[in-house]
């Protein structure tokens, strides 16, 4: 089920309304990170974006 | 007994052998010990049976450094001392609070927590709290451990017929010691203030400063000055060493199953570091607070998420419509550095009403801290993921390196250190049995002796040792 079944069409717009603005703007760092030309991350890597503890994982 | 005066004391013709300074948790725990031994003791506590303005006047002082508390406020002076406000939160200072820490210096007491470990029961007693379970580790480097949230016993209202009653106690208000004289062998005596006017000196065998973590380094500097060193011979490290458990919000977390630590009866879970994670990250030990985040809060909780990991924040919305309780608030306490640098010392231009100069605390946090902070919130979040049990968000001054907010918690009200515990003479101002270095009858309690401050807020510890002390005056004077 995605996210937007799971989660009420209502609760979304309220969660999405009580964004700041700004925060739309945030760095989205690339979840795989593959077009580097490094090896594939690793997606348990643990990784801080915007202040969130994350596994890269999260990011897809 | 309790008298209202100094003078209403004298009158009874009452000849103790040991006089304690102050009516607060140490204090009176040591006294009832010292009193059911059959020992005849005098506590003289400068505050009356209630609050005051113009007692807690003398409290009043001054902070260079970091914002802290005012010093008038911080603490309350009257009979029961601070425990007339206080939070009523319990657990005894870690094992690996006592163990030395190469990687911050000036850390190990001289005793082991085993040594206060006997006296856990009458604790429990005193402080009427049920039986803490043990610690559970979640992953190799966070614990799962309890604080308890006890009735927040007054020692002034609960003690207050037990020590009238008592033959051996006589409790005096409104009596303030202002110094003590010593001959850098033994204190000779006490000058007291009392009723708004100078009473002359009081002599007793033995002196046990119990006056509160940042009066007892007052005091001891004030009447060391006054005798030329005859109070504390070896001064080098006296007023230093203060601490307090920093205490800031550090974030939110997310939580897969939030009932799973089973949350106390006021809804909050504690989460401590392991000795070998400390180790690993060189910090200092620290309390993360769980704080269930409401309802509304965890939706502006998602949607930051959203913005960032979509995915996590797919996982994170579904808990939520499964489970309103799934997100909380971090509050972070921790450890702080030892350092000499954080000092009481005495104004050079403010006294109090007796004429004793007031504090100048001196109080700064240090980069070994703030990686405490950092580094201990990251550390919870790595093990919520590796647990599958949630994800962490740190606040945005953490995360962006900003400096402490000064409109926050900002510490614990645990004042510590100043009279520190040790075998150095250089370095501590008591020995093992808090007995002032050099001398041969005077004795601190109270959380000044302690050497490093752990996460636990400190009062339960405090207790502990006092009835250590208790226990080990009760054989010397008993000589
Ligand atoms: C708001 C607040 C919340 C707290 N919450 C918690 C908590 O949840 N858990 C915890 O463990 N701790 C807590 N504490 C700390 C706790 O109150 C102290 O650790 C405890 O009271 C210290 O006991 P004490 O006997 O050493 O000193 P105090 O309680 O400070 O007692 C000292 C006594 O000495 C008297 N006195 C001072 N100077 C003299 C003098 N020169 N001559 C004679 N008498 C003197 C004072 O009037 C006072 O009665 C809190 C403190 C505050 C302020």
């Amino acid at each position: 089920m995605s996210f937007f079944h799971r989660m009420s069409r209502r609760t979304l717009v309220r969660a999405m309304i009580a964004l700041p603005a700004l925060s739309l703007a945030r760095k989205l760092p690339d979840a795989n990170a593959t077009d580097t030309g490094l090896p594939q991350a690793d997606p348990n890597e643990i990784v801080e974006v915007n202040g969130w503890i994350l596994k890269r994982s999260d990011l897809a | 007994m309790i008298l209202d005066s100094y003078e209403a004391y004298r009158a009874t013709g009452f000849r103790p052998k040991v006089c304690i300074l102050g009516s607060g948790p140490a204090g009176t725990t040591i006294a009832r010990k010292l009193g059911a031994a059959g020992i005849p003791v005098v506590v003289l506590e400068a505050g009356s049976r209630e609050f005051s303005d113009e007692s807690q006047d003398f409290y009043r002082g001054t902070t260079v450094g970091d914002f802290y508390f005012d010093l008038d406020i911080t603490r309350l002076r009257y009979m029961g001392g601070s425990s007339n406000h206080w939070a009523g939160w319990c657990r005894v200072l870690d094992k690996q609070d006592f163990e030395p820490k190469s990687w911050a210096p000036d850390t190990g007491w001289p005793i082991r927590r085993a040594d206060i470990e006997p006296y856990l029961p009458e604790v429990h007693d005193i402080l009427e709290l049920p039986d803490f379970r043990p610690d559970m580790p979640i992953s190799d480097d966070i614990r799962w451990v309890q604080l308890i949230k006890s009735p927040a016993v007054r020692f002034g209202e609960k003690y207050a017929d037990e020590l009238d009653r008592s033959k051996n106690i006589a409790v005096v208000l409104n009596t303030y010691a202002t110094e003590l004289a010593g001959d850098g062998k033994r204190v000779t005596s006490a000058r007291l203030w009392s009723n708004g006017q100078d009473a002359g000196t009081f002599s007793a065998d033995y002196f046990i400063v119990c006056t509160g973590g940042l009066e007892n380094s007052r005091l001891l500097l004030w009447s060391n000055q006054r005798s030329n060193g005859g109070v504390v011979p070896n001064a080098a490290a006296l007023g230093r060493y203060w601490m307090e458990h920093p205490t800031f919000e550090g974030g939110n977390a997310i939580l897969a199953n939030y009932s799973e630590f089973e949350v106390d009866a006021v809804n909050e879970a504690f989460f401590s570091p392991t000795m070998a994670a400390m180790e690993r990250l060189q910090i200092m030990n620290f309390g993360i607070r769980l704080i269930e985040t409401p309802y509304a809060g965890v939706k502006r909780l998602i949607a930051d998420l959203a913005c960032t990991a979509p995915d996590a924040a797919e996982w994170a919305a579904y808990q939520l419509s499964q489970n309103l309780r799934c997100a909380a608030q971090l509050y972070v306490a921790w450890e702080q550095a030892p350092l000499a640098s954080n000092q009481i010392e005495l104004s050079k231009t403010d006294v109090d009403h007796a004429g004793v100069p007031r504090i100048e605390l001196h109080w700064k946090k240090s980069e070994l801290e703030r990686r405490t902070l950092v580094e201990g919130l990251k550390l919870f979040g790595t093990t919520l993921i590796e647990r599958d049990l949630g994800r962490v968000r740190l606040m945005d001054w953490i995360a962006n390196g900003e400096a402490y907010p000064t409109n926050e918690e900002t510490a614990g009200h645990h004042h510590m250190g100043g009279t520190r515990m040790g075998t150095d003479v250089t370095r501590s101002v008591v020995d093992a049995n808090c007995k002032v270095h050099g001398m041969d009858n005077l004795y601190v309690g109270g959380s000044s002796v302690f050497c490093t401050s752990g996460q636990a807020n400190p009062t339960t510890t405090i207790t502990a040792l006092a009835c250590r002390l208790g226990d080990h005056l009760s054989k010397v004077v008993a000589v």
